[in-house]
C-alpha cells in the first residue's frame, strides 16, 4: 500500500498490485535497497560467492581424492557378515591397506556398512547412526539381508532392505559375501566417488 | 503344613479346587498337565509356589487355537525335580489372563513376550510393555489370523503406527 521510506531500510511490499502490462515492473524492494546504499553488502555478498566457488573449484578434486583414499566405516556388526567385515580388515585382507579404517564413533566416519540383518526395532537406531555421521557420507549393504532382507524377507520384524531406511549407494550380495567381496564392493565406492556419481 | 510329595500333588490340586482345575493326560517330559479356571489362576500358582515347591516359573507361552488360547506356565521343582504344566484358557478377542509376576518375579518378561507375540493382556503385570518388536507395532504376530504380507505393505503398516 504505502511505499515510502521512512525508516530507511527496504520494506518487503506484502500486498498485490494491479499490473498494467505497458509499465515495466520495478519490485519496490528492489528500487529503495538502491536508494537506502543497501547494495554494498549485495555487492560483497556477490563478490564471497565467486571467491567461494573458485575455493570449491579448486580444492574439490584434493578433498575428494582425500576422502576416498580414506573411508572410514562405522565399527559396528549386526549378523554373520560382521563376522566378515572383522576377517576383511584382520591380518589376512587388511582392508587398511586401502585406507579404509573402521572408527567407533558415527561422528569419526563417512562410510555405514550395514552388515547384516536389519529388525523394525533396531531401524530407529540405524536412523539415528546415520544422522550422526557427518557430510558426506556414504552407505553400503552388505549382504543379502541388508541388500532385500534375504530369507527374512517375509518375516514380520524383518526391515526388508536398507534401502527402506538410508540411501545406499553399494550393493553387495553373498550370504555372506566374503571379505574379497566387501573390499571389492568398497573399491567400487570409491570409483563411484571419483566419477562423482555417489 | 509340610511340602507335597509328588504321589500327593495332584490330588492335593483337586481336592482343593474342586472343579476349577483338570488333571490332563500327561507325558513323560513333565510331572503332570494341570487345565486351570481363569480366575483361580493365582490362587492355584500361589498354592504351588508355597506348599508344591514350585519355586521357579521357567517358562511363559501360548499358543492360538483360533476358538480359544491357550496361554501355558512351565514350572520347576528343585523337590521333585520336574515340571509342572499349567494350561489357561481364554477367549480369543480381548484375552485376559491374570498376572503371576507377584509369584514369580520371573514371569515378568515372558508375560511381555507373551504379550507382544499373541495379544495377551495380564492384568496385574507392572510393566506390559512389548519385548521383541517396536513399540506401536500393531501386529501380534504369532496369532493365527496374522497373515504374512507382501514386505512392502508390512513396512508400510509398520511404519504408518
Amino acid at each position: 500500500m504505502n511505499a515510502t521510506n521512512t525508516s530507511g531500510t527496504a520494506r518487503i511490499i506484502t500486498h498485490v498490485k494491479e499490473t498494467d502490462p505497458m509499465e515495466p515492473e520495478v519490485p519496490f524492494a528492489e528500487v529503495e535497497a538502491v536508494q537506502s546504499k543497501e547494495y554494498i553488502p549485495v555487492i560483497k555478498e556477490t563478490l564471497t560467492g565467486m571467491i567461494q566457488r573458485g575455493l570449491d573449484a579448486a580444492t574439490k578434486p584434493v578433498f575428494n581424492w582425500a576422502g576416498r583414499n580414506s573411508l572410514f566405516p562405522l565399527h559396528w556388526g549386526l549378523a554373520c557378515c560382521a563376522i566378515e567385515f572383522a576377517a576383511g580388515f584382520g591380518a589376512r585382507w587388511d582392508g587398511e591397506r586401502f585406507g579404509v579404517v573402521p572408527r567407533s564413533s558415527p561422528r569419526q566416519c563417512d562410510l555405514l556398512i550395514v552388515n547384516g540383518t536389519v529388525t523394525w526395532k533396531l531401524s530407529h537406531k540405524l536412523i539415528t547412526l546415520w544422522e550422526q555421521m557427518p557430510e558426506p557420507k556414504w552407505a553400503i549393504a552388505m549382504g543379502n539381508c541388508a541388500t532385500g532382507g534375504g530369507p527374512f524377507r517375509t518375516a514380520y520384524s524383518v526391515v526388508p532392505g536398507v534401502n527402506k531406511l538410508i540411501p545406499v549407494d553399494v550393493y553387495i550380495a553373498g550370504c555372506p559375501p566374503r571379505p574379497e567381496a566387501m573390499l571389492d564392493g568398497i573399491l567400487r565406492l570409491e570409483r563411484l566417488i571419483r566419477e562423482r556419481r555417489a | 503344613m509340610t511340602d507335597l510329595t509328588l504321589a500327593a500333588l495332584l490330588p492335593a490340586l483337586e481336592s482343593r479346587f474342586g472343579p476349577d482345575v483338570k488333571v490332563l493326560p500327561s507325558r513323560k517330559e513333565v510331572l503332570g498337565v494341570v487345565q486351570v479356571k481363569v480366575d483361580r489362576l493365582v490362587e492355584v500358582a500361589r498354592f504351588l509356589h508355597d506348599q508344591g515347591t514350585f519355586t521357579h516359573c521357567a517358562l511363559v507361552s501360548g499358543v492360538d487355537w483360533i476358538e480359544h488360547i491357550e496361554v501355558l506356565y512351565h514350572l520347576w521343582s528343585d523337590a521333585l525335580k520336574g515340571y509342572l504344566e499349567i494350561t489357561v484358557e481364554t477367549a480369543p478377542e480381548d484375552p485376559h489372563v491374570p498376572s503371576v509376576t507377584s509369584i514369580w518375579r520371573g514371569a515378568n518378561w515372558h508375560e511381555r513376550e507373551t504379550w507382544d507375540m499373541l495379544g495377551v493382556r495380564f492384568d496385574g503385570h507392572p510393566d506390559l510393555r512389548r519385548v521383541l518388536m517396536p513399540e506401536g507395532y500393531r501386529f501380534h504376530p504369532l496369532r493365527k489370523s496374522f497373515e504374512l504380507h507382501e514386505p512392502e505393505e508390512l513396512e508400510v503398516k509398520a511404519r504408518h503406527v
